[in-house]
């Protein structure tokens, strides 16, 4: 275990940087292209928990957290992965502004070593901004299981800055970077970084135009080196271009520009972006080709064979559907087990608590007591914990291994049809995990409209939290096909609303442009502690609601106020919806979190008294109602509260609606 | 935007212009030379930044159903694209 090892020693070394007052602070950003491991080394340093798995895009913000080493005090930025300096989505500019404006002390570069051309054209921007940078050459490993093997030293010698080969996934590595992060910052190791230079003709116009916007905007050659200005504007770039507006000469400079780039146009026959992208990756692939050694020729992998399957163009859909499926079945046959099981532990331990607590307690309170909050915690623990640990194993497997960009490689074109691309496919399994992440990711989503829309139909995919109410009701008392119809219904629902949302908000959807990572082995200890950490969530976050939620249930049926509220929901609950009248006051609590529902409605009306109808009813409304209170925070955020508001109105509406006809329609369907 | 969006680079560079097709036409396992791509300016950007620069050499590794997405290898990545922004990239069949 020598990653146990590293992280004691370091976690030592914090604290005694703690105890010493650190010497001096630094802030360093981790930035990089997409899924190079640049999330998984800041939690090896910081010990936090950011998002990590097998996709490209799922650090959409900028995370920070606080390293002592060495007595220094460095603070930590990991940023959402970026292919270049020019800005092309949300997540991107976030990391371009960072870097640009923010300066961090030193920026370490993590690079993919298993794919070094791609990975160094982004390296090279980097120098051509003037930016401190080391280079964290990750991924050895999965590099030498391809046949590669980069020599660190030439690497290091053609950028003119330090490389530190690593592994992050082991924590291999990450002590020699910080260190050289120290030697570098304490200016014992000098950066002689690589002068990019281009070829003949664009040289001159670079520097006619470096020496213009020298001389005309000193102002902003405090911020940028006029070089990188001068390259940005030969490239048309529209938000340097713009902040160009603010000067006096401006618009002479951009004139000049523009006429620069229409005669380099004109040589090439390219657009300027195609000319300077072109001689970077010209610069990028000599680089690469003169460090790495192939040691062995690829050999077709396990891996090769499963992407091969997975992604094929017939066989691909029924195994989509198969891992789907089976995913719920697991679940289910998992939960029903751990259900069984604790079931038989609590009874006969509420049972001598009960006893014990009325030996000395007046009535009332030992009903708070073990009415309340105890089975509040029994509900939590019994009803939802046995469906939601073996979801969010499943869920973490799907992260780490990679399926899910080959999941919405398959869904392209279906994703199309309601106006989005394959992408957005990811945010909606994530959303079967818990919406919140779910409404978050779709900020990979490029343009607005998108991301929206996107949101729009993530938030009525059925989360954990609804899983465990169509299965612990449906799955559990009416059969698993039936719940396996729900979800399918719930899909069926997702396209036909998606395709109208696309209606009501048209507009050309951008295409799909996405990198496919490789497959990869999911290391067990990462799915044991991504399903902890989210199991931590839920312990730490929604027993405490669902307790108190219970207490107040609790509380007015004590106080007799439950017989107002009964009547009160009666005509919605029973009237139209055909379900007993106590099942209003679970849906009101089920805001907060939606396992609630099922909780609250086990504690006012025997489960098994229900009818498969009245069940699926149930379970139907809850699925689509409303989304969870952490989720429409969620969806303010994202989308703005007018949005966000539409989203639960409109859910709600539809929730009565669909529950309404279900409960008209599905006697002459069942013949239960 | 507008105006530059219109300008299409289709005329390209002469030598770049000879027996050169869709990369849709490419079937799996294809290889083929990079000519130029059509779009808009924001989209021709992107994918020269994601490595498709003229000159460069692509695998068709895989296409999707029904007009779907495309996966192709470049400069040692796997990249998916959907089908609309795959035929305009237009490419020369066979190697360098
Ligand atoms: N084999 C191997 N896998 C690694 C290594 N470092 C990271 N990974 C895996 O690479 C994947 C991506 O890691 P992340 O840290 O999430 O990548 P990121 O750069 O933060 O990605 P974005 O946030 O999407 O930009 C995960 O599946 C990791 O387990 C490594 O050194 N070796
Ligand atoms: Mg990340």
């Amino acid at each position: 275990m020598p990653s146990v090892m590293v992280w004691l020693l370091r976690y030592l070394s914090n604290l005694e940087g703690r105890n010493l007052m650190a010497k001096r602070q630094l802030t360093i950003a981790l930035a990089g292209n997409a899924n190079v491991g640049k999330s998984v080394i800041f939690n090896q340093l910081t010990g936090l928990n950011q998002i990590v798995g097998n996709w490209p895009g799922k650090t959409v913000e900028r995370a920070e957290g606080t390293l002592y080493f060495k007595g220094y005090k460095i603070r930590i930025i990991d940023l959402p992965g970026i292919y270049s300096l020019s800005t092309f989505s949300m997540e991107e500019i976030v990391s371009r502004d960072y870097i640009a404006v923010q300066k961090p002390d030193i920026i370490i570069n993590v690079v993919d070593a298993s794919a070094l051309e791609r990975n160094l054209y982004f390296t090279l921007q980097l120098l051509e901004l003037e930016a401190p940078i080391i280079v964290d050459l990750n991924q050895v490993d999965f590099a030498a299981k391809k046949g590669l093997r980069i020599d660190v030293k030439k690497l290091s010698e053609a950028l003119g800055v330090p490389v530190v080969p690593t592994v992050a996934v082991t924590g291999s590595g990450i002590d020699e970077m910080l260190s050289t992060v120290i030697a570098v910052s304490g200016e014992e190791e000098k950066l002689k970084p690589l002068k990019v230079r281009y070829g003949k003709e664009i040289e001159e116009k670079v520097e006619a135009l470096k020496k213009l916007v020298s001389d005309n905007l000193s102002q902003l050659c405090t911020v940028y080196p006029a070089r990188w200005i001068a390259v940005k504007l030969l490239e048309r770039d529209t938000d340097v271009s713009g902040k160009l507006k603010n000067y006096k000469r401006g618009k002479e400079v951009l004139k000049n520009a523009e006429k620069l780039a229409v005669e380099l146009e004109k040589i090439h026959g390219e657009a300027s972006p195609v000319v300077m992208a072109s001689e970077r990756y010209g610069l990028a692939n000599k680089i690469a080709k003169e460090v790495t050694v192939v040691e062995a020729s690829p050999r077709i992998s396990l891996e090769q064979k499963l992407d091969a399957v997975t992604t094929h163009k017939v066989l691909g859909y029924p195994i989509l559907v198969a891992i789907v499926a089976s995913m719920f079945a697991l679940i289910f046959i998992g939960g029903n087990f751990l259900i069984a099981g604790l079931e038989f532990l609590f009874e006969n331990l509420l049972f001598h608590v009960e006893e014990v607590l009325s030996s000395f307690l007046p009535e009332i309170a030992v009903s708070l007591i073990n009415d309340g909050i105890l089975a509040g915690v029994v509900a939590g623990i019994t009803i939802a914990l046995p469906y939601i640990v073996p979801f969010y194993i499943i869920l973490a497997l799907l992260e780490d291994s990679g399926y899910l960009p080959r999941a919405a490689f398959l869904m392209d074109n279906l994703m199309h049809k309601i106006g989005l691309h394959g992408k957005a496919f990811i945010p909606l399994m994530l959303g079967y995990g818990c919406s919140v992440p779910a409404c978050i990711g779709c900020r990979i989503m490029e343009t607005e409209r998108e991301r929206f829309l996107t949101g729009f139909v993530v938030v009525l995919i059925p989360c954990a939290a609804r899983t465990v109410i169509i299965l612990g009701l449906v799955g559990r008392f009416v059969g698993l096909h039936a719940a396996l119809a729900l979800y399918v219904f719930d899909l069926v629902l997702v396209f036909a609303l998606g395709r109208i949302a696309f209606k009501a908000l048209p507009g050309e959807p951008v295409g799909l442009i996405m990198e496919m990572p490789p497959y990869k082995k999911p290391s067990i200890k990462n799915i044991l502690m991504k399903t902890w950490i989210r199991t931590k969530d839920f312990i730490y976050m929604a027993l405490p609601i669902i307790v108190a939620g219970s207490v107040v249930i609790e509380a007015l049926y004590l106080l007799g106020f439950m017989n107002y509220v009964v009547e009160a929901a009666s005509p919605l609950m029973s009237g139209w919806l055909g379900l007993p009248p106590e099942a209003g006051i679970p849906l009101v609590f089920g805001i907060l979190r939606k396992e609630l529902t099922l909780i609250l409605l086990s504690e006012l009306v025997p489960l098994e008294s229900l009818t498969a109808i009245q069940m699926i009813v149930f379970s139907l409304v809850t699925m689509i109602y409303i989304p969870c209170i952490a989720t429409i925070a969620a969806c303010i955020r994202e989308f703005g509260w007018r949005r966000a508001l539409a989203i639960t109105v409109i859910d709600i509406a539809l929730a009565f609606f669909i529950g309404g006809l279900a409960y008209q329609l599905l006697p002459l369907v069942m013949t239960t | 935007m507008r105006g530059r969006k219109k300008r299409s680079y289709k005329q390209g560079n002469p030598r770049n212009m000879e027996n050169v097709v869709s990369l849709t036409s490419l079937r799996d396992g294809e290889i083929g030379v990079v000519a130029y791509t059509v779009g808009g300016f924001g989209l021709v950007r992107r994918l020269a930044e994601m490595g498709l620069t003229p000159g460069v050499e692509v695998k068709v590794l895989r296409k999707g159903p029904f007009r779907g997405p495309f996966e192709f290898e470049v400069r040692g990545v796997a990249l998916a694209l959907g089908y609309g922004v795959a035929s305009k990239v237009f490419v020369k069949p066979g190697r360098t």
